[in-house]
């Protein structure tokens, strides 16, 4: 095996655990799929990436009693009101039993009747079954389309939330905002915050925030962000604000730049 | 999984009952906030009957909690559009101990596991997979070289694998 190739495989580790940009990602993947000892330990990675999730998993009880309940009472409630099995209707057999037992006094006189009511009750009863089946899967749908859609808004509401989180970080004692022409830039509990208004960057292109580190001597990539569609865009840095001496933005190509290839909207030293 | 194509709540339930505290978990620790965990715990179940075909097989407790660090990090992404990676849910595994591994470890064999690496395998493993971040981000936050990063995480990847084999197998 050459050195390249097992480098190749350590990038793999990435991969398997998730941990590769999504472009990078897919082109190894790619290269897995045509490589068998990528793909054997991707395959074996993978096992023991995909546990780390149970390391999360909380214990009995460490989710208290009344939080439980609670959520699991959120959670079922919705569920019932999106589409619990229901009995189906009477079975066609049962309504040819109760028009086979129709009237017998007419029996002697026009014995062709009951057939003729069974026949229409066999055929109302297929109609029927047909025309239920049909309701119920349209009904199913509908319920999966509410089911959907409230799974949305629980991801929204969740979004909220740490929208709320992070507004609360923004006003909490000790915050640091610096100003820049666009908005503010914001330092609180070690982290840093850009609250800007901007206007949309041309197709093709994105915002890159740049952070620069006390003593360094060039700028390192950050994060790349869009505004909203209102123009706010409010991006939490995934550096650490500790030893961060200026942050710049500036428009770059999609997917970002390794340096700046633009003129920089804004330098803001932190200081 | 069969009970709730069915749409039978007792079955649904059952699922709720066995892997909520797996999903609110993966949740808490991503998102770092109750509330949204709740929200998202409630989303990923909600799913979970909306579209029960979306499980194609294979290990149901792999494929919730992937399903749940997917929503978290979409939603730490739509904050700040990080550009980070994605567990995919379709890459088939066709090794017979995924499941075997699934079927018999929980929260404590994992933590244990974990907690036996070495903390410079461990912190990246964990920030890759809690942190939703790139290994670029990995090695800036932790101002190691990026090779170096690669190399400890398959390498606490192997490790972390050969202590569930053992712990199963035990």
């Amino acid at each position: 095996m050459n050195g390249g190739h097992e480098e190749t495989l350590d990038t793999i580790a990435l991969l398997a655990l998730g941990a590769l940009p999504a472009d990078k990602g897919r082109d190894l993947a790619g290269h897995a799929r045509d490589c068998a000892e990528c793909r054997a330990e991707y395959t074996k990675l993978r096992v023991a990436a995909d546990a780390v999730a149970f390391s999360a998993e909380l214990r009995v009880g460490e989710l208290d009693e009344l939080s439980s309940a609670r959520l699991k009472a959120r959670v079922m409630n919705a569920v019932r009101a999106n589409g619990a099995a229901v009995p189906g209707p009477a079975s066609s057999g049962q309504a040819i039993t109760a028009a086979a037992a129709a009237p017998r006094l007419l029996r002697s006189r026009t014995a062709w009747i009951p057939y003729v009511l069974a026949a229409a009750a066999v055929v109302i009863a297929i109609l029927t079954s047909v025309n239920f089946a049909a309701l119920r899967s349209q009904r199913d749908r509908y319920e999966q389309q509410v089911a959907e859609l409230q799974s949305q808004f629980y991801l929204q509401s969740a979004r909220e939330s740490v929208t709320v989180r992070q507004l609360a970080a923004l006003t909490a004692p000790g915050s640091k905002h610096f100003a820049v022409p666009s908005g503010d830039i914001v330092t609180s509990g070690g982290h840093v915050y850009l609250a800007l208004r901007l206007t949309q960057p041309a197709p093709g292109k994105v915002y890159q925030a740049w952070t620069l580190r006390a003593g360094a001597k060039a700028v390192t990539p950050s994060v790349t962000f869009a505004p909203e569609p209102g123009g706010i865009a409010f991006v939490e840095l995934p550096e650490s604000a500790k030893g961060l001496a200026a942050v710049a933005v500036s428009v770059e190509p999609v997917g970002g730049s390794k340096a700046p290839t633009s003129t920089p909207a804004f330098v803001r030293s932190l200081s | 999984m069969v009970g709730v194509r069915e749409r039978d709540v007792a079955a649904f339930e059952a699922i709720y009952d066995s892997y909520h505290r797996l999903v609110y978990g993966i949740a808490l620790k991503m998102l770092q906030d109750t509330m949204a965990a709740e929200d998202l715990t409630q989303a990923v179940f909600l799913k979970v009957w909306s579209a029960p075909d979306t499980f194609a097989g294979g290990n149901f407790a792999a494929w919730i909690s992937r399903v749940a660090r997917n929503r978290a990090l979409d939603m730490l992404r739509s904050r700040s559009l990080r550009a980070e990676g994605e567990m995919p849910l379709d890459v088939p595994l066709d090794e017979a101990l995924h499941d075997t591994v699934f079927a018999m470890i929980d929260g404590d064999c994992v933590r244990n596991a974990l907690a036996n690496l070495p903390d410079e395998q461990r912190q990246p493993i964990e920030l890759g997979f809690f942190g939703g971040i790139t290994h670029e981000e990995i090695a800036r936050r932790t101002e190691t070289p990026l090779g170096t990063v690669k190399t400890r995480i398959r390498a606490g990847l192997r490790k972390l694998r050969s202590a569930l084999e053992t712990s199963v197998v035990r």
